[in-house]
């Protein structure tokens, strides 16, 4: 029967060369590879991501990084299909409450054990890090840390105002926008018309005002204080920032506009700090703007933190697993975590690394000081406006009546308060 | 024709059928399967409307609770207000110019093929290209409201795009200079169309060219009509691609319309069971349209055979 025993040999053969790699993993000769997905493409996001790779690939690593451009959930549509269809990227951008939610639908790995080998538990924030193990293991590594509320002054702006100090309160900050008025810089306030830029707008308020009151009514969603004076007292002042802004921006991205604000026609910018990455990315100079944190009525910088973050999904593949363990390491070590920041204008997640040296800006050592500082007057609260705070559905029900307010100038602060509260019950 | 030529030279039957398998394959096998692919994942969508699905569909029965909330939110009753306004205006809209359009060019003008190539034009272009062309232009710190102040008049004020009142409508003008062209089109093939004698006859009769227009040639327009009222309704209704680019919705959330919030729940917050709530919602807004055209069709058809 000569058929049959084609049909054995061709088995045993193709039964050998499945084993084959099995045997060179056992030899450990595998070669690290990692598939990543991410929404880091360009600019300084993509600059540092791409020098991440080669430092992977230094390492002996096979990297396949698939960028997909756009807001974090255009990211996410691609993640969900691939986990839908069982074949989830070794790693991938998630971040906040997210990477809790998430990790409930696909099996993540366990880095308790390469986490406690590079003795990192110790250097990340606590809050921070009890966003990367939500059921008390380490499934996720934050890689880099953003305050969406620090001010960025535009010198020439200040220059018109004759002023040479950054603000403290939110009091200076609208005595500073009105003397920026007066002496011909025409948007005091500068802006991009995204969602995300009008919630930032919103949790500047509150934080600066106070940050307790954020903490209860926006983190933990209470019913009291989400009805309360200092909330309503936030969309006043957010009503103020409104109208210093220039309406014409329509829907633009806040990066269309950055020339004006160095020339000194737009004049303060309540943004994270990947503005300093996308102004150096842009050819714009240092000295060209000044960045303070955020206005904060008790006088004690107040940090509204968000933090990118790699989750790892499991994958059987020998080589994807040494990948992850590799990027793992990677993204825990300060040199990486230096480099990255100081291409993209963040600060680093480990609390132990000096920023004193060459290649940290001004900016940055503000931040990291400013981070330091909040922590230890507990004035260090998550973001709402980039997804920290809250899952996408509640983020975004509360967004919808922040964007609305900014744009409607006839909604008045307490029917706003009503809104936020209603929000928030619909999408519970 | 090719029946009609088969049992003209007398054929048997079976070897018809076997020539004519091609055809069948052709025609049957793709309709088959896109059938398959719309009506499987109506269904589907349909079913994860009744779950309790967020981030990935999971099983399980929640009634009616998807879609009270979708209703009761605020992000639907806009969009909703905004379609009926969007989808009448639009549709009036684009019909009279594309008429209009054709009827001028109906009048053996010259240069007619690069006038209606250039009228045509916009239809190629992707509605994304077309968003984003008009959200520079309506821009008033860039586009034509600027244009005119540097032009001297500085009191000119156009800033629709940004005024959460009027920012629909530049939706309306930028879906009309995208699909007026498909009108036209179609009516001039229906103007070319109608018997030259009928017109002569109008002509000795005595009836000017507007009143020849008015009574003559329009009222034989009117099949067309409907089939262009149709098409740009069910356009209206799944627009989606034109808002995104021009308006994203905003300011704030004036111009949503029911496509954008089906992204927004299933895409951007997770809330799968919502946001196929708000697709089978539109899908039935479209089959109040579709429904009485088909059965518009089916009469129209009857009507046909019996005369």
């Amino acid at each position: 029967m000569p058929i049959t025993t084609t049909r054995r040999r061709l088995l045993a053969g193709s039964a050998a060369a499945l084993a084959l790699p099995a045997f060179v993993r056992a030899q450990g000769a595998v070669k690290p590879r990692l598939t990543a997905i991410s929404q880091w493409s360009a600019g300084s996001d993509g600059a540092a991501i791409t020098a991440l790779g080669k430092k992977f690939e230094e390492k002996g690593g096979v990297g396949q990084h698939s960028p997909v451009p756009g807001f974090t959930t255009e990211m996410m549509n691609k993640l969900r299909a691939q986990i839908i269809a069982g074949d989830p990227p070794a790693c991938s951008q998630l971040k906040g409450p997210e990477i809790a939610a998430w990790s409930k639908i696909a099996p993540t790995v366990d880095l308790d054990a390469v986490v406690a080998a590079a003795d990192y538990e110790k250097v990340v924030a606590p809050d921070l890090a009890k966003l990367h193990k939500p059921t008390g293991k380490w499934i996720a590594l934050p890689l880099q840390i953003y305050s969406t509320n620090m001010l960025f002054l535009s010198k020439r702006a200040l220059d018109k105002a004759k002023a040479d100090k950054p603000p403290v309160t939110w009091a200076d900050f609208n005595a500073l926008a009105e003397k920026m008025k007066t002496n011909g810089v025409t948007s005091p306030v500068g802006t991009g018309g995204t969602r995300a830029d009008d919630g930032q707008k919103f949790e500047a308020s509150l934080a600066g005002i106070s940050p307790a009151v954020y903490r209860s009514a926006i983190m933990n969603l209470d019913k009291k204080a989400l009805e309360g004076p200092e909330v309503k007292a936030a969309f006043a002042q957010m009503r103020k920032l409104t109208e210093w802004m220039d309406p014409n921006v329509g829907a633009q991205p806040y990066a269309t506009n950055l020339k004006r604000f160095i020339d000194g026609d737009m004049g303060m910018l309540i943004m994270g700090g990947w503005a300093q990455g996308v102004l150096k990315n842009a050819g714009f100079r240092l000295d060209d703007f000044i960045i303070a944190p955020g206005p904060s009525d008790n006088g004690k910088p107040v940090f509204l933190l968000n933090a990118d973050a790699f989750i790892f999904w499991q994958r059987k593949e020998a080589d994807l697993q040494a990948g992850q363990m590799l990027m793992a390491q990677l993204v825990m070590d300060p040199a990486i975590q230096t480099m990255y920041s100081q291409i993209t204008g963040s600060i680093p997640v480990r609390t132990d690394v000096d920023l004193s040296g060459e290649g940290w800006s001004d900016g940055q050592r503000t931040t990291a000081a400013a981070l330091k500082n909040a922590m230890g007057n507990n004035q260090a609260v998550l973001s709402l406006a980039h997804n920290m705070a809250q899952e996408n559905g509640l983020t975004a029900a509360m967004i919808d009546v922040f964007t609305e307010y900014a744009k409607n100038k006839t909604i008045k602060p307490e029917e706003a308060v009503a809104r936020l509260a209603d929000a928030v019950e619909g999408a519970r | 024709m090719t029946s009609a030529a088969s049992t003209a030279t007398g054929r048997p039957a079976t070897s018809a059928m076997v020539r004519r398998l091609p055809e069948y394959l052709m025609i049957w096998v793709p309709l088959l399967l896109s059938a398959a692919h719309l009506i499987s994942f109506s269904i589907w969508t349909i079913w994860i409307s009744f779950t309790p699905s967020t981030l990935v569909p999971v099983a399980g029965w929640v009634g009616l609770r998807n879609y009270n909330a979708v209703l009761a939110s605020r992000n639907w009753q806009i969009a909703f207000d905004n379609l009926l306004l969007f989808g009448i205006a639009f549709v009036l809209l684009s019909l009279t110019t594309g008429l209009l359009l054709a009827i001028l060019l109906d009048q053996r003008i010259r240069g007619e093929n690069v006038l209606r190539t250039i009228f045509l034009y916009p239809l190629a272009v992707s509605f994304v290209v077309t968003g984003t062309v008009w959200s520079w232009l309506l821009n008033p710190g860039i586009g034509i409201e600027k244009l005119v102040h540097d032009l001297g008049w500085t009191t000119f004020h156009f800033d629709w795009l940004v005024n959460r009142d009027m920012a629909i409508w530049t939706i309306v003008i930028a879906a009309i200079w995208q699909s007026s062209g498909f009108a036209m089109a179609l009516f001039l093939a229906g103007l070319r169309s109608v018997d030259s004698d009928i017109i002569k006859a109008a002509q000795i009769d005595g009836a000017g060219p507007i009143r020849t227009y008015w009574r003559v040639i329009l009222p034989t327009l009117w099949p067309i009509t409907i089939t262009v009222v149709v098409v740009q309704l069910q356009f209206a209704i799944s627009a989606f691609d034109l808002v995104r680019a021009l308006t994203n919705g905003g300011p704030g959330i004036a111009t949503q319309l029911p496509a954008l919030v089906v992204y927004d729940l299933m895409f951007q917050r997770s809330q799968l069971g919502r946001g196929a709530a708000a697709a089978v919602l539109m899908l039935l807004i479209l089959l109040a349209v579709l429904l009485p055209y088909a059965a518009w069709r089916y009469v129209r058809g009857r009507q046909a055979a019996h005369a």
